[in-house]
């Protein structure tokens, strides 16, 4: 009996969802969402009504914490993620940048002009700055903020645009004539680097920059604070994560169930912009969440790459 | 006779005895310490000429120590292939070449410069600031020594930015801040800022004393790597003890140099944000050689052949034999990009050397800047898929690899 179920369980075909689900569920819906999302946003830029600016804001930046684990193809290409979201920015380049933009030649928002301009000084974050303001700001923005939402929507739209040839590259791995794939273990793995290098991403950054060190938190630093998204941004990219997971293979239930159980934390730390980390019992709970991502990495190695046949490559975070 | 010729070319080229993982990483650790030991003499030679800068302040001596400072940056670039996937190299790195820097820290700046909202002490000044406090203890600074730079300043209150020590620390003493932005000229210190005569900058002795220990530092720091690759080192054990993770290790260093750190960190992210502080040797406006002579460095491991300063080449069992006996078009790949990737990196020192610097090629709008560094971005990354090809030809892409972390903490990957 025992054999022949171990029979059956081989011949069971294993269930192979990797490169075109991952595509079709996963990536290119995503990306049409962020498109779409960027095109609402930028109507509203051009009226700068700010109920529909801070709406279609909190859209595009759930659209993008979709898709943002994704640092490949025209995601990375002309440096567009960063684009789309700069962050951190402690030596306040963004807001200096913005701040000379202002005051300064219109002739700047033009779109091929602004599309120039520093990193720092476009994407969300730059929006967030414009339309939760922190203090009053110096000048009429309505200008600023037309060019930023246009600028995000150009971007977005050029990421989309180059996310349905790149998903051609990754779907026909291995065939002739496909120089970026050469096989599908390789495309199989530059997608598994996204879900590794993702977890350890959001660990070092979102999650650690404000957790810092037991004497020293630094809630301060956590993402989207004036906005109010820092929590929200930890819990959407787990989601997204998760997400990929299960398009990349469903044989992974310990990293799913981990996944859930962190998703669970996550939400209920009910903390949105980290201040409670400054007390023990809030800290705790973020050093526990942080655990947690590390954990499932871990799992994500031993568990998920096996599964898909992969090791990790190397990727934008690796270095400092 | 041309029949024999290519005979003798094709005996060459195909090894009877194919190196064995043990030459290879016993050859790469001994490029490791000549490229150390070369790193050392040229930072000895730096500290020389620190020392007749401070005895005798001038325009010469000043000039002297800025050239000795950029010839002791092409060994200790080329090293930096070492650096990921050795966790000792790792660790120590940050003492040497930590970048960014808050240089305001150190000595004076231009008004408004010194801010960075998560870095209380970017404005410290401690040139000019003999007693301070830092993590709520008082410091005397009094005497500028290698050891209060070591253990009170540097990543002082646990700050990365906060970078007392090593070359950058070195080089802002040596050249002062850029304020050119992305127009022409590097920094412009004068040498009256080092003169007790006719002191610039005041506090020029506490100046001259922070260059000596910095350098000195320096220059201890280095020794004791090149120490790590000798026999019994710590650092050539990482790679030799188990052969196989030490081509590993080889292979990780080259990826994560090239893709996440210099294609990435040092060069794409730089020209983004348009940023001439985004430059990695930023005020010297030497960086077009330091990408240069990291991307000669990648090579330099790949092929086991080393260029020392003396001009002798360490030449020897190579990591592209290896690739070479398990795929040979695999190894002919990845040589092909290496090449292009020096190409790449060349076109722009050579073009900052025909007059346009690096912190230029980073303004906004300068296509033909934009595209020199995007060109040496693109065969990085590129090189980078070539480089996981070689780990898989090598049957080791079963070992999980992703650069610094996994190697820093192996249980965390092999469990």
């Amino acid at each position: 009996m025992r054999a022949l179920l171990l029979t059956l369980a081989l011949l069971a075909a294993p269930a192979r969802a990797d490169i075109a689900e991952a595509v079709q569920d996963h990536i290119l819906p995503g990306m049409a969402k962020l498109q779409a999302s960027a095109e609402t946003l930028r109507d509203a830029g051009n009226t700068c009504d700010t109920k529909a600016l801070q709406d279609g804001f909190h859209a595009t930046y759930d659209a993008w914490m979709a898709v943002q684990h994704l640092h490949l193809g025209p995601t990375e290409e002309e440096g567009r993620g960063l684009a789309v979201l700069y962050w951190p920015d402690p030596k306040g380049m963004g807001a200096k940048a913005q701040m000379a933009l202002l005051k300064g030649d219109p002739a700047k928002l033009e779109p091929e002009a602004f599309a120039e301009q520093s990193v720092a000084a476009r994407g969300l974050l730059a929006l967030e700055r414009l339309i939760y303001p922190e203090k009053p700001l110096p000048a009429d923005p309505c200008p600023l903020i037309a060019a930023t939402t246009a600028d995000l929507a150009r971007v977005t739209g050029e990421i989309a645009a180059g996310w349905q040839d790149y998903a051609q590259l990754l779907t026909t791995a291995g065939e002739p004539g496909n120089t970026a794939f050469l096989s599908r273990t390789e495309a199989r793995q530059a997608l598994f680097t996204q879900l590794a290098a993702g977890l350890e991403t959001l660990n070092d950054g979102r999650i650690g920059r404000p957790l810092g060190s037991f004497e020293a938190p630094h809630p301060e630093r956590a993402e989207a604070r004036a906005s109010g998204r820092s929590l929200r941004n930890i819990t959407l990219a787990l989601s997204a994560l998760r997400d990929f997971t299960e398009s990349l293979t469903p044989d992974a239930p310990q990293t799913l169930a981990a996944f859930d159980a962190a998703i669970a934390q996550a939400e209920a730390m009910d903390d949105p912009i980290l201040a409670g980390i400054t007390e023990p019992q809030g800290r705790l709970k973020l050093e526990i969440l942080a655990q947690s991502v590390t954990r499932l990495r871990e799992l994500a190695l031993s568990e998920v790459a096996p599964e898909m046949d992969v090791g990790i490559g190397f990727n934008s975070a690796d270095g400092d | 006779m041309r029949l024999l010729l290519s005979t003798a070319l094709c005996t060459l080229a195909l090894p009877a005895f194919a190196a064995t993982p043990e030459e290879v990483t016993t050859h790469y650790a001994d490029i490791a310490q000549a490229t150390y030991g070369d790193a050392l003499t040229t930072a000895q030679a730096l500290q020389a000429a620190v020392a007749a800068l401070v005895a005798q302040p001038s325009d010469a001596t000043l000039q002297a120590a800025r050239t000795a400072w950029i010839a002791a940056r092409v060994p200790y670039q080329q090293s930096e292939a070492f650096r990921f996937g050795n966790p000792v190299v790792d660790d120590w790195e940050g003492r040497v070449n930590a970048w960014p820097l808050d240089e305001g820290l150190i000595d004076y700046v231009a008004e408004g410069t010194a801010t960075n909202e998560e870095n209380a002490q970017a404005g410290l000044n401690v040139i000019a600031t003999p007693t301070f406090t830092l993590s709520g203890e008082v410091v005397d600074a009094a005497a500028i020594t290698p050891d209060l730079i070591a253990h009170r300043l540097h990543e002082a209150e646990g700050i990365e930015a906060n970078v007392a020590s090593g070359y950058h620390a070195v080089e802002f003493l040596l050249w002062g801040q850029d304020l050119n932005g992305t127009g022409p000229g590097a920094g412009a210190r004068p040498f009256t800022d080092f003169s007790t005569s006719d002191c610039t900058g005041g506090n020029c002795d506490r100046r001259a004393a922070y260059l000596v220990a910095a350098t000195d530092l320096l220059v201890a720091d280095l020794t004791e790597m090149a120490a790590d690759w000798g026999p019994e080192g710590a650092a050539r054990k990482v790679v030799t003890q188990d052969p196989t993770q030490g081509v590993m290790a080889i292979l990780t260093g080259m990826g994560s140099l090239s893709y996440g750190e210099l294609a990435g960190e040092r060069m794409k992210l730089g020209l983004m944000l348009n940023d001439p502080e985004e430059e990695h040797d930023c005020f010297s406006d030497n960086t077009h050689n330091s990408h240069y002579y990291d991307g000669v460095g990648i090579r330099n491991v790949y092929t086991g052949s080393y260029t020392r300063v003396d001009g002798t080449v360490l030449a020897g069992p190579s990591l592209s034999d290896l690739v070479t006996a398990a795929d040979p078009a695999v190894a002919t790949e990845l040589a092909g990009k290496l090449d292009a990737s020096v190409a790449a990196l060349g076109a722009v020192k050579a073009r900052a050397e025909s007059g346009m610097a690096y912190d230029q090629m980073l303004e906004a709008g300068n296509a033909e800047g934009e595209a020199l560094i995007m060109g040496a971005v693109t065969a990085l990354v590129d090189q980078t898929a070539s480089i996981e090809r070689a780990v898989k030809a090598l049957g080791l892409d079963q070992i999980a690899f992703e650069g610094s972390d996994s190697l820093d903490s192996p249980d965390a990957v092999f469990q």
